[in-house]
């Protein structure tokens, strides 16, 4: 997983831990919140900045883990990242209804914009042996910097034309042409 | 831009719908046709696959934070309500895991929807307003506060009342359409820090009574209505579609 490479298909610990939670093992779950909460929380923090927001993430993610279990199809996927789509999907959903919400409060985008979600950052603790980490180097600084805006941030299309003052078609081509390249590279 | 999910996509669309869609900016109704797609087209659904993989790595470089010690008692307690929920309506069950992006997703489906229901809102409140403080001028029951709870095509599909002696009820202005094995659950928010709260749980749109108790009750609260299961979201926070809300203001 570490190493950005797809992981390997076949019954890891966390595979079989979920296939146990299909069929009611709650201490299932719980090895699975052992061993990947704390880094949950961390992925969920770095989208949502706030941390009541990133724990309730985590919390409605793990009983959507556990209620979804049984749809969880290890030949479609590794465990893994069906777990973080599932936390992905969840923090962005928590994301953008407060984006929503929010009336005179600072927009979360704007809230502890920390540096650990800056796109150079985060290029550089990418493990040097990553395959994302070498494509994405291919690509020029910006246009690498769109994507991972849109990763780490959660950022919309719309929200990265903002950010960046540049037009939403150009940045949604720009992201698009990326992600062919990225793909190309990745094989 | 967006063909029928039912037709193959040539492989560079498809890896850059695919992406696209794991990054989370496919919006509106194409993020629908592209969770149709997840389900139906393996070559999709393998590429999709194949992105989370890949940009696991950098999931890798969150730096992880340590779970406050409640947290799995506060997943325990979720859990525990989808065990009962889940007995009382197995059909329920037969989500699928992708699906559970679009329970959420209709919300910020479109700029223009939530401009149009931003105006369609303000309109709406001042017309009910108006009508609603004549009415209730002669009733002599003469409410506080009142939200206009609004569906996301700006159909106002409620109204939340406060009164001076802190009862709060609601009132529907819609027919809406409960499935079997479920309910509406009416929230709060007023402080997002604290999350949004349950205020009542009703089998079909009427009239009722909203328990706020000891919570607190301001200007520019929000009120929404969601679908749950019949026994209540089992999570404790909204978990279905929500079907309307609105936000408070004060009686002039």
């Amino acid at each position: 997983m570490a190493t950005g490479a797809a992981p390997p298909r076949g019954m890891g610990e966390i595979e079989q831990a979920l296939l146990a939670c299909a069929s009611g093992d709650k201490s299932a779950l719980r090895r699975i919140y052992d061993a990947e909460s704390p880094r949950m929380l961390g992925v969920a923090q770095r989208l949502l900045k706030r941390r009541a927001l990133a724990e309730e993430a985590v919390q409605d993610a793990f009983v959507l883990i556990w209620r979804h279990a049984a749809r969880f199809d290890p030949e479609r996927g590794s465990g893994l990242t069906w777990i973080y789509a599932i936390l992905r999907n969840r923090s962005l959903s928590i994301l953008r209804d407060e984006r929503r919400t929010e009336t005179s409060d600072t927009p979360i985008a704007e809230e502890m914009a920390s540096e650990e979600d800056d796109p150079e950052t985060v290029m550089s603790k990418l493990s040097d042996a990553s395959a994302l980490r070498a494509c994405l180097e291919t690509l020029p600084p910006q246009r690498r910097s769109l994507v991972l805006l849109a990763f780490v941030q959660g950022l919309t299309h719309g929200e990265i034309a903002g950010r960046l003052k540049m037009p939403m078609g150009t940045v949604k081509s720009w992201i698009r042409r990326s992600l062919i390249s990225l793909k190309e590279c990745l094989g | 831009m967006s063909p029928s999910a039912d037709t193959a996509l040539p492989p560079p669309e498809r890896d850059a719908l695919a992406g696209e869609y794991v990054l989370g900016l496919i919006e509106g109704t194409e993020l629908a046709a592209a969770e149709h797609r997840h389900e139906r087209d393996r070559d999709f659904a393998a590429s999709v696959e194949a992105w989370r993989g890949h940009l696991a790595a950098i999931d890798a470089t969150a730096t992880p934070v340590t779970p406050p010690a409640d947290l799995w008692s506060r997943i325990e307690a979720g859990v525990a309500g989808v065990v009962a929920s889940a007995a009382a309506a197995p059909a329920a069950m037969s989500r699928a895991a992708p699906a559970v992006r679009s329970r959420f997703s209709d919300w910020w489906d479109s700029l223009f929807v939530w401009r149009g229901a931003a105006f369609a809102g303000a309109l709406a409140s001042l017309l009910l307003a108006i009508g609603l403080f004549g009415a209730l001028d002669r009733a002599k029951r003469q409410p506080v506060m009142v939200a206009v709870l609004l569906t996301d095509a700006s159909v106002a599909a409620a109204v939340v009342h406060t009164f001076a002696d802190g009862r709060v009820e609601m009132l529907p202005l819609q027919s809406i359409n409960v499935p079997e094995g479920k309910a509406l659950e009416i929230w709060t928010l007023w402080d997002r820090a604290v999350g949004p709260r349950s205020v009542g749980l009703i089998d079909s749109a009427r009239t009722t009574p909203l328990r706020l108790d000891n919570l607190p009750l301001g200007k520019d609260q929000l009120f929404e209505i969601t679908l749950e299961p019949a026994t209540g979201s089992p999570t404790g926070r909204p978990t279905g579609p929500i079907i309307a809300k609105g936000t408070t203001s004060q009686r002039l």
